[in-house]
């Protein structure tokens, strides 16, 4: 009880932070000049998940904790499709949340973009030619980007980011040129 | 009608001989159909738990079906399987006497079409609206392939729910898409004002067809299935099924391979803890107070990657032990930093609760009544929180755990609070185990292969949300029908009652102190 008022009064706004990962924080600034010159400002995710063993819904929950922190970087996850640039989906896409999974997409405004994160939602993983899924979230929307693992890490998924925004960089070059 | 005296007499002697016995048993007790009724009606008032209901095709020479009742009583480490041999496809509903078979009940029928015709609920469980009807995915004769679905239901056609009607009565209809990271479910609120007055929770959006996956499949090649029934318990569920194929074949696993199989257990019961106390304290409105659990639990995720490669101890455990050994380094390591841990932990604990407004928010919020533990089949820390001194480690002893020092964490205040205490307790009690552990543990060969046999059987095991159920039944070496359970299953249906009486804005806290896994529900 004594230590808790010491902490009290002892507490500082900035603290000693003892995780910093330099290697995470390099690829988070790199995204996030990526993300200013692509979306202007920040870039704004919908996580949906149509049928994952929830390992996936756990790294990127991980991805908004203090070892990560990745709203440092400009990237936040918002709880409505329709203020999202991204749809991050993960999960094979399972009959029963298929119609959920058409309107979570058709509520986005376009421009928008699809990644798909773990095993299950790149091509249906264990669950592929089962008859309780679809076998991957591009059998239901149009994908973007995949990004495999089981499930990926959070540098991973950071990573994988990272891949999508130099995809549509080099589409906007094929684009304007 | 003499003789049915005498046999119900018989049966119900036999059920309670095999309960007043505790050797940590399946004690499987054949019960016939005309039978049934009168056993069940007088086993209701007797403290009997029912833990699981499920069915098989073509079990044990019967070519119909058969369904295995699976009872507990408390203090009893025996576990009676009732089992009836159906001569059609029809059975009695026994979900007014025994409130767990509501769901179990209306699982068969969806899988196997074997219907309940006095059920009080006849609605389809895990096959949705837009799955065809007549479709029963687990019947034999259903080869698993991919299916065609509708894809779009009319408003008549929707799932219908409970309503519930009066002066100022309202619906809340929440997801299955939640506003955060969260996974699919419906919530559907009746409200007056800011009360809720009725709850009702519909699963099984993430139904990806586990059981039917795993039929056809090698003991091996269906670890991996158990892995991915719930992300979180991936090591509880892929030790449960290794522990029911190693009771088919009569295998002994090397000590190292249960000290290891334990401290992963342990680890994975701290680090959803840990996430259930940061989720509980972010709902509260609190992250600062939250972050060091999130700190703490990455750095488990970490401790976890070091020891066997995978953040979720992923690939690792198979029946005959563990597929590679952990490096005396790693666990040296595990060692030194839980050393660290326990203060940092004690830390976050003065952090969180120091602040009134915390203790305020958690304290008399989410009663789960004592008196719904056992007709539910309420389990793990949501049911220890309540008074219930059921523990599956300590009442149903594998592995390793009955040479283990621990107490059962009781509280009996059955409120968020008291879930907060029992996890940060147990937390504590198994930080405490792996230490002891490491620190006694020898080497030694961690996997010693099996010879399969064909059989069946039953592995039970207290996963981090309380007790999973795992049944087995190999046939030529194959898996014939593989039956899970978790512990969220049953925990949901205490949520719909914790929540009456409360504000709609504690709902998020008191699911959060419960943290269930909607994929391990809903297969």
């Amino acid at each position: 009880m004594f230590r808790r008022f010491t902490k009290l009064f002892t507490a500082n706004v900035i603290e000693d932070i003892k995780f910093n990962n330099e290697e995470f924080t390099a690829l988070g600034l790199r995204l996030k000049g990526e993300v200013i010159s692509l979306f202007g400002r920040s870039l704004a995710i919908r996580e949906l998940d149509s049928g994952s063993d929830n390992a996936t819904e756990i790294e990127l929950v991980n991805l908004t904790t203090p070892y990560y922190d990745i709203e440092r970087f400009g990237i936040s996850f918002v709880a409505s499709p329709r203020h999202a640039d991204i749809l991050i989906i993960t999960g094979s896409v399972t009959h029963n949340m298929e119609i959920a999974v058409k309107k979570t997409y058709e509520a986005m405004a376009a421009p928008k973009f699809v990644v798909a994160v773990g095993d299950d939602a790149c091509n249906g993983g264990m669950f592929k030619d089962t008859y309780a899924v679809n076998g991957g979230a591009d059998k239901i929307i149009p994908v973007d980007l995949k990004i495999p693992g089981n499930p990926p890490s959070p540098h991973e998924i950071i990573n994988g980011l990272l891949g999508l925004m130099k995809a549509m960089r080099a589409g906007q070059r094929k684009t304007s040129g | 009608m003499e003789q049915t005296g005498n046999r119900r007499r018989s049966t119900l002697k036999l059920v309670q001989d095999a309960f007043s016995e505790s050797h940590n048993r399946e004690v499987y007790i054949p019960v016939m159909e005309f039978d049934f009724d009168n056993v069940l009606t007088a086993l209701a008032g007797r403290d009997v738990v029912l833990t699981g209901l499920f069915a098989v095709e073509n079990f044990k020479g019967h070519s119909g079906f058969t369904l295995l009742y699976v009872l507990e009583q408390r203090g009893s480490s025996n576990t009676v399987i009732l089992k009836l041999a159906l001569s059609g496809k029809e059975a009695l509903s026994i979900a007014g006497d025994f409130a767990s078979a509501w769901w179990f009940e209306r699982e068969i029928r969806d899988g196997f079409g074997i219907e309940f015709p006095n059920a009080f609920d006849k609605r389809r469980l895990f096959l949705h609206e837009t799955y065809p009807d007549d479709f029963h995915p687990l019947l034999k004769s259903f080869i698993n392939q991919p299916i065609t679905t509708r894809k779009s239901v009319t408003p008549e056609e929707e799932y219908s729910f409970k309503e519930m009607t009066g002066e100022g009565v309202y619906q809340i209809p929440v997801g299955p898409v939640h506003a955060g990271i969260i996974e699919p479910g419906h919530f559907r609120f009746s409200v007056i004002g800011e009360t809720i007055f009725n709850l009702e929770i519909r699963m099984f959006y993430k139904h990806r067809g586990i059981e039917k996956l795993a039929e056809g499949k090698t003991p091996e090649q269906c670890v991996s299935i158990a892995e991915t029934i719930s992300g979180d318990e991936s090591a509880a569920n892929a030790v449960a099924f290794s522990m029911a194929v190693e009771k088919v074949c009569q295998a002994s696993i090397p000590a190292r391979a249960w000290q290891l199989r334990t401290i992963l257990l342990e680890l994975e019961r701290i680090y959803s803890h840990l996430g259930d106390m940061a989720g509980m304290i972010v709902d509260v409105a609190f992250p600062r107070g939250a972050s060091p659990f999130f700190i703490l639990r990455e750095e488990i995720f970490r401790q976890n990657a070091f020891l066997t490669g995978s953040r979720f101890m992923k690939g690792i455990i198979t029946p005959g032990g563990l597929k590679k050994d952990i490096p005396r380094e790693a666990l040296t390591g595990l060692a030194e930093y839980l050393a660290a841990f326990l203060p940092m932990f004690e830390d976050a604990l003065d952090l969180a609760l120091g602040s009134s407004s915390v203790v305020d928010r958690l304290e008399t919020t989410g009663i789960i009544r004592p008196e719904l533990i056992n007709p539910l089949n309420i389990s793990g820390p949501a049911a220890r929180a309540g008074g219930a001194a059921i523990d599956t480690r300590r009442d149903h002893p594998y592995g390793i755990y009955d040479k283990l020092e621990f107490e059962k964490q009781i509280n009996d205040k059955s409120d968020v609070m008291s879930r907060f205490n029992v996890k940060s307790r147990e937390i504590m009690d198994s930080a405490t185990m792996i230490s002891n552990l490491i620190n006694t543990i020898q080497p030694g060969a961690v996997f010693a292969p099996l010879e399969y046999r064909d059989g069946y059987a039953l592995a039970l095991i207290e996963a981090a949300r309380g007790q999973s159920l795992h049944w087995v039944n190999i046939k030529a070496g194959i898996i014939d029908r593989y039956k899970v359970r978790t512990a969220s299953l049953c925990n949901w249906q205490a949520i719909e009652h914790a929540v009456l009486g409360n504000i709609v804005p504690d709902f998020p806290l008191i699911n959060k102190s419960l943290n269930l896994s909607y994929a391990g529900t809903d297969l």
